[in-house]
């Protein structure tokens, strides 16, 4: 066959021919073909679409949807789209195809039309498809075999037509071979396109190249490809590849020694003088990815004759009519129920045929005629064709669990009982086989692991049929009787049985993928002292897993997920554009972006799973700091029932990965000097820089928040990166100013997600920048990954209350040296001045061991701990959760979560100190001028002067900022004290609380540090007897 | 924007402990003897624009003012390897030259006629910072020049630059050898007077706990000023550690002193160090097994520095014994270099306060500070760890205690007044003498009175109005601590 016969062309053939344009199909599929820069735009295209097909009466229609597709899709795809849908209209008849589509949507998956067609209908058009790739020369030998398939279905033709009912009208076959073709080659258009941004499945298995079928793999996408699809169109076919691989192998081993055991676990007794040629049948096994093509089998043993012939034409006949039978039969007068037939056989399909109506009577035949007859019936059962005197029961319509799958046969009353006795040892044989073909049939298409188990179950079938030939073959020398042959098919049967029992099971619950590998494992493992079976479900394991492990391989080396079938164990959320820059999403990304389904784990990889996911997230972020991602060494992953080689595989994979990753991360973009510098500023480890800063903001940051100017912020920063020490610091330009809405306590509350509303309503308005204040970090990707958005907001809670003691420890340290002039005072003022100094003394000893506290004791250990377990880090994983470990610590011991209300108490301390600090900046120049005049006076007038002179403000809104006007300097100074004292000593006590209750925590080192020298004990004491007594 | 520091020599010791302490901070920020910066230094995140700045070929020039009425020591600066470090125009050498003879009045009167020369250079130094933070002044209080001069100073600074911190570095005289000045209590008297009222922090050395340490600690017999002077600059480059290598806390003067001093009088700190052992010491021959051999018998803690720390012998101040056992700790600031895992600190302080190695004050609260400080990468030290401590002890009254008895002594028979009574100061009377002891000894009474639970109430004579403070709330018992335990 030749190109002319592509449906596409013969569609635009006949197209041109009824519009009269001047085109030529060729042209036509040039110009769709063509690569985007020559390419006619589509607004081109669709004219020519327009101009050929304007006699249609749904040429309208037809290309409105086009139009969309062209948008969207390849051109190729959407000629393909048009010459189907063109052809719907004028070749489908409507009914026809009305119910056929509400076949398909009745149980398969009605959202995916272009898909499920092509896997409907693929495999019925495997031939033809295959007749389409005439350049190679493996499809040349194919072609070369054409005539001699050709004259089969030829002569089979008539007989199949004429028994069989098919509610054709004309030529459906040629109709649907059409349609499959054209399914096939939009497969592998949509492939192409689908797979354009990284790698098509061919080319995957080029990569991977690592079995033995690799060349013929190579080969049968050639052949694929030249069979006009567009360039690299042969990844279509990429799906049967594992099918493809093995048949020439299976078929080729020759069984003229006696009791060769079959690769595929069945042993063929019979090799009396069957001669060489016996079951070298060159089939190339052309399963697509639907899997459903057996091999065509031409005979070649020159011997075959009548009951082999028969056989033959029977299964060359179902295997060119079978999905006629699964479609358009929709049920047989008394045969299976449409899910139930099988792509390849006969099914026990009654056939009424007035040629076949000779039935002699059995007992009047001798014993031994009997017995001929009755060979050819249990022949004729075991490759699922109706006898005569072995017939099949109707199947039990409320059969359930494993029954479902069985057929029961009666046998002929007539029957010598001797020999139905052997025969119904016999026929389980036959009911398991087509059990199995059953459930072949029924699970084909689910799923790559499906296809792939379904296509080590054909050579298992071929293998069957070999040992059928076999003994027909027999039976034609007259060798052959029953015992004979129930002895011949003794461990097939037992053989048979297992499989039929695995198989039934997993059509029966449903399994998909994983579920299907772990079955079989299962399986394995119960069938443990039946060698022989568990040999044969190993193998069959072994390559049900392949498509699953080339996934896991593709995942693991290079970090892609091409499972469309959704069987693999990561699922790909794409929760974010691919082109979206990682920074803006690196807080999801790490968690969600990969995720493991866990019904898709097979039981043998349950334990990896998380390395599994790991090592592909891995290389994938590795992919996105712009980096290529090269496997080092070859990697050979196949599952093996039998050993763990798997899982060193996985463990290597893993490794590199990680450490990759790690040296991306640690060594290429420095992570550690990153936090290095993140500690040195949020965490105030630089101090200079803070105090600098502060000296320079101090007015800015001294304002209301709303009338803080950023920019101007960011000047000074700036400015004082360049000047202070940090100036050696490389990442200094990641850090930035940023303003928040809120002030710490609120903030916490908001991170607690606490609906109280604490200090908002009333303290709103009047935030002073500092309290608003904090800094930011920015980093780019991958460091983004663990100075996450999350990450930076801990460190800006830790930093807000660092740099709000800081703050406050700069304005005692202010006030202290404007106090310093009382040194000058004669010795009696300067102690009127006494309390005041040592009441701000005590105020700066509570806020600096605050400080020490957090810095000496909490962060600086805790990152000397950090620091120390990132020298032995082993994944990025770790890093995170090290580093959140680290945050998460601070946090809580720098008493910044919810649970304990301490940072409240904290703020509202810092805050009584600023007021302090504000009051003895205002007296300072009332008693600075006093003392100064008149260095010695009488307290009392001090005690005048120093009143502060402001107009008195009749609202007093707190208990704390209470100042009377009339309250002299010292009885101020007391009040302050009290309050201060107050609270200080129920922060500690609550401290001393909670330290009780949980030993863990080092809140209690705070106490001590305050209270070291005992000052505070007697106070914290009775305020716990005021407690207790009420 | 560093907090600058400008650095002030005065006289003969002020120089000498200034040389020595510009050679150290050369040697740990990797500048050579000329102010370039050395190959292997160029990378450093340490702070040099503190006490350094520079100049427009980018050698680095020292923020000092060298002070000196007569040319002996200066000269010797100026022609040794240091010479080119010093910017010469901020040097200055008295013209006449000849010194102030000892005399505390002489010093004071000859700061006066120069003090326009002298703040020319001091304001043009303090212009050319951007946030002068303070000054530090390196003197003895003994001599002529450094008490004197350095008196003049102090007060004059205190008028002009008001909101500047003034620290001094000031060394007290050797008590136990008679000293060749014969006026010297009267010059330490009328020293710390000014240091009571003009500076805000005076770091005590004493020279009698400095012969003594370099006696009986480091070994050696008779030692030259060079070696005192080499404990001093370690003294004075450790305290200002923080400041060149910032870390979280303690990173400018300010925040340094100000929770050292509670209240303004009690501004006189005395330090300790540990290990003492010099380079000295390692090629003493004398004692084989030295002190720095038994420091390596075991890993250093933390906990050893500090209680090391707490140790008298390892002061450098002489307070003599403390019969009464009175005397406590006002504050404690550790600063602590070297290998420290930082996790030991916490435990170290519970130790201290649990076995109560310090005695606190009564009337506040109080605690040892720790700051934990990166050390110079290009000086090589032979300890794991070392310490200094800054602390602000009331024994340190004892001190002035004496300089009062031996100036009572002298006072009572108007001995060497002659050469007083020559200045300008002293032409009309004597009373700027009594009131220096006046100031001198509230000083004393108000450390004294800083051990007891009243500090609060304490009035020096007369009681004013009465103040209510916190110490009304606290019990009188304060034996419950002990001394500490060595």
């Amino acid at each position: 066959m030749t190109s002319k016969s592509d449906p596409v062309r013969i569609v635009l053939a006949n197209l041109i021919a009824e519009s009269q344009t001047p085109y030529t199909p060729d042209k036509i599929l040039r110009e769709f073909r063509a690569t985007v820069d020559k390419r006619l735009s589509d607004r081109d295209l669709l004219f020519l679409l327009e101009s050929i097909s304007c006699k249609r009466p749904n040429c309208r229609e037809v290309l409105d949807e086009i139009s969309d597709t062209l948008e969207s899709k390849d051109p190729m795809y959407a000629l393909l789209v048009f010459a189907e849908r063109i052809n719907d209209e004028t070749m489908w008849p409507s009914k026809f195809s009305g119910s056929n589509n509400s076949n398909l949507n009745s149980n398969r998956n009605p959202e995916m039309p272009a898909s499920l067609q092509e896997s409907e209908l693929g495999s019925r058009c495997l031939r033809k498809s295959l007749d389409l790739s005439t350049s190679t020369p493996v499809s040349r030998r194919l072609s070369e075999d054409a005539p001699v398939l050709s004259t089969n279905n030829a002569t089979s033709a008539p007989t199949t037509y004429s028994r069989r009912p098919l509610p054709t009208l004309h030529n459906p076959k040629d109709h649907l071979a059409q349609r499959g073709d054209l399914s096939v080659i939009k497969k592998r258009v949509l492939n192409a396109v689908s797979n354009s941004s990284a790698l098509t499945m061919g080319s995957i298995d080029q990569l991977l190249n690592s079995s033995s079928g690799g060349n013929k793999t190579k080969a049968h996408n050639n052949a694929s490809a030249g069979s006009g699809g567009p360039p690299g169109g042969g990844a279509g076919a990429g799906g049967a590849v594992s099918a493809s691989s093995r048949t020439v192998n299976v078929e080729s081993s020759p069984c003229s020694s006696p009791s060769v055991s079959h690769r595929s676990g069945i042993s063929i007794a019979i090799s009396t003088g069957t001669g060489t040629g016996t079951g070298t049948g060159t089939g190339t096994g052309t399963g697509t990815s639907n899997g459903g093509g057996n091999s065509s089998r031409a005979p070649s043993t020159g011997q075959a004759t009548g009951y082999r012939s028969l056989l033959e034409r029977c299964q060359l006949n179902t295997n060119s009519k079978s999905n006629n039978n699964n479609k358009n039969v929709s049920e047989g007068k008394d045969g299976l129920p449409d899910e139930y037939r099988t792509h390849m056989l006969w099914d026990y399909y009654r056939v009424d045929t007035p040629n076949v109506t000779f039935k002699p009577e059995l007992s009047a035949l001798p014993v031994d005629a009997q017995q001929r007859v009755l060979l050819t019936e249990i022949l004729y059962s075991l490759s699922g064709v109706q006898g005569t005197y072995i017939v099949t029961l109707p199947n039990d319509e409320l059969a359930t669990g494993l029954a479902k799958y069985e057929t029961r046969f009666n046998l002929h009353a007539q029957l010598d009982k001797s020999l139905a006795e052997m025969v119904q040892e016999i026929l389980p044989l036959a009911s398991h086989f087509m059990g199995i073909q059953k459930v072949i049939a029924l699970t084909d298409g689910h799923g790559q692991v499906n296809n792939a188990l379904n296509a080590a179950l054909q050579n298992i079938s071929h293998d069957f049929y070999m040992l059928l030939q076999q003994a027909e073959v027999e039976l034609m020398k007259n060798d052959l009787t029953v015992p004979k042959l129930l002895y011949y098919l003794q461990p097939t049967i037992w053989v048979i049985d297992e499989i039929w029992t695995t198989l039934a099971e997993v059509d029966l619950h449903n399994y998909h993928g994983a579920a299907v590998l772990t079955h079989l494992c299962e399986r394995i493992k119960q069938l443990e002292g039946d060698k022989c079976a568990q040999e044969l479900i190993i193998g069959l394991a072994r390559k049900a897993a392949k498509p699953y492990m080339r996934m896991l391989q593709l995942w693991i080396q290079k970090g892609i997920i091409v499972d469309r079938t959704h069987e693999f164990l990561v699922e790909d959320n794409e929760v974010i554009h691919k082109d979206e820059l990682p920074e803006h999403y690196s807080d999801d990304y790490w968690e969600k972006r990969y995720t493991v389904c866990t019904e898709c784990i097979p039981s043998f990889l349950e334990k990896y799973a998380d390395k599994i996911l790991r090592t592909g997230k891995y290389l994938n972020v590795i992919r996105q700091c712009g980096k290529r991602v090269m496997p080092t060494q070859q990697m050979n992953l196949e599952f093996d029932p039998t050993n763990e080689l798997h899982v060193y595989v996985i463990n290597d994979a893993y490794y590199f990965a990680a450490r990759m990753l790690l040296d991306v991360l640690l060594t290429e973009n420095d992570l550690m000097g990153h936090l290095q510098s993140v500690k040195r500023y949020l965490l105030l480890n630089q101090g200079d820089f803070t105090m600098q800063f502060m000296d320079a903001c101090e007015d800015e940051l001294a304002k209301n928040v709303d009338l803080v100017l950023p920019m101007t912020l960011e000047n000074l920063l700036g400015l004082t990166l360049r000047l202070s020490s940090a100036r050696c610091d490389p990442y200094k330009d990641d850090l930035h100013c940023e303003l928040l809405t809120y002030d710490l306590v609120t903030q916490m509350s908001k991170i607690m997600n606490q609906q109280e509303e604490y200090w908002k309503t009333t303290d709103r308005l009047d935030l002073s920048g500092l309290e608003c204040f904090a800094f930011t970090y920015e980093v780019k990707w991958p460091v983004s990954l663990v100075l996450n958005h999350i990450a930076i907001t801990k460190y800006q809670m830790l930093f807000r209350q660092l740099f709000y003691c800081k703050h406050v420890e700069r304005q005692l340290c202010k006030i202290w040296k404007e106090n310093s002039i009382a040194k000058k005072f004669s010795p009696l003022a300067a102690e009127l001045y006494r309390s005041a100094f040592t009441l701000r003394q005590r105020m700066m000893n509570a806020v600096q061991n605050l400080e020490y506290y957090m810095m000496i004791e909490i962060i600086e250990p805790n990152w000397h701990i950090f620091i120390e377990k990132m020298k032995n880090v082993e994944n990025v994983d770790m890093v995170l959760s090290l580093h959140q470990d680290f945050l998460d610590l601070c946090l809580k011991n720098c008493m910044l979560t919810e649970t304990s209300h301490l940072n409240r108490a904290i703020f509202k301390l810092c805050k009584i100190c600023l007021k302090f600090c504000e009051f003895i900046q205002r007296s300072q120049r009332f008693f600075l001028d006093a003392e100064l005049k008149s260095m010695v006076c009488d307290s009392s007038d001090e005690n005048t002067d120093h009143s502060d002179s402001e107009p008195e403000t009749s609202d007093r809104l707190q208990a704390e900022t209470t100042l009377d006007e009339t309250d002299t300097f010292a009885e101020r100074v007391k009040r302050f004290d009290l309050e201060f004292t107050g609270m200080l000593i129920s922060f500690l006590k609550q401290i001393n609380d909670l330290a009780k209750d949980n030993t863990a925590d080092r809140f209690m080192n705070l106490v001590h540090r305050i209270n070291f020298n005992g000052f505070y004990s007697e106070q914290m004491e009775k305020l716990c007897v005021k407690n207790a007594m009420g | 924007m560093p907090s600058e520091i400008i650095t002030l020599q005065l006289g003969q010791c002020g120089n000498q402990i200034g040389f020595e302490f510009w050679k150290r901070l050369c040697l740990e920020h990797g500048i050579s003897p000329s102010g370039v910066l050395e190959e292997f230094a160029t990378d450093g995140m340490d702070r040099k624009d503190v006490f350094f700045y520079q100049a427009d070929d980018d050698h680095y020039i020292p923020r000092a003012v060298l002070l000196d009425l007569e040319p002996r020591v200066i000269n010797t600066i100026m022609t040794s390897a240091y010479s080119k470090l010093y910017n010469p125009e901020n040097v200055y050498l008295s013209k006449h030259g000849g010194g102030a003879g000892n005399n505390w009045a002489s010093g004071y009167s000859q700061g006066d006629k120069l003090q326009e020369e002298i703040f020319d250079i001091i304001d043009r130094e303090a212009d050319g910072s951007d946030s002068l933070e303070g000054f530090v002044l390196c003197h003895s209080i003994a001599g002529g020049t450094g008490s004197g001069m350095g008196s003049f100073l102090m007060e004059r600074l205190a008028d002009r630059y008001p909101k500047k911190l003034i620290q001094t570095y000031s060394v007290f005289p050797n008590q136990d050898e008679i000293s060749d000045v014969v006026v010297q209590p009267y010059n330490s008297m009328l020293t710390l007077r000014r240091l009571t009222t003009a500076a805000d922090s005076v770091v005590v050395l004493d020279n009698t706990a400095l012969n003594r340490i370099a006696c009986d600690r480091l070994h050696i017999q008779n030692p030259t000023f060079t070696q005192i002077n080499t404990l001093v600059s370690t003294i004075m480059s450790v305290s200002t550690t923080t400041l060149r290598y910032p870390s979280y806390m303690n990173n400018n003067l300010i925040g340094l002193t100000a929770p050292l001093i509670p209240t303004p009088q009690l501004h006189f700190l005395m330090t300790g160090y540990t290990p003492l052992t010099s380079d000295a010491n390692l090629s003493n021959h004398h004692n084989p097994l030295s002190s720095h051999q038994a420091v390596n018998v075991r890993k250093t803690t933390v906990l050893d520095v500090m209680r090391r720390l707490l140790q008298p012998k390892n002061m450098m101040v002489s307070t003599g014994p403390d019969k009464t056992n009175h005397h406590c700790y006002i504050s404690i600031l550790n600063i602590i270099q070297g290998e420290v895992d930082p996790t030991q600190v916490h435990k170290s302080l519970q130790r201290i306060r649990e076995r109560k190695l310090a005695q606190f004050i009564p009337w506040g609260p109080t605690s040892i500070q720790v700051a934990l400080s990166r050390s110079s990468p290009y000086v090589q030290s032979s300890h794991r760890v070392s310490g200094l401590m800054l602390a602000n002890h009331t024994s340190i009254c004892s001190l002035f205690e004496r300089t009062l008895n031996q100036y009572d002594k002298l006072r009572k028979r108007g001995a060497f007044l002659d050469q007083f009574r020559r200045e300008d100061i002293f032409k009309d009377d004597l009373t700027e003498l009594d009131e220096s002891r006046e100031i001198v000894d509230g000083l004393v009474q108000e450390y004294e009175a800083a051990t007891r639970m009243d500090y609060l109430q304490f009035s020096t004579n007369r009681r004013g109005a009465k103040v209510d403070g916190l110490g009304d709330t606290k019990s009188e018992d304060t034996k419950s601590l002990h001394s500490a335990d060595l």
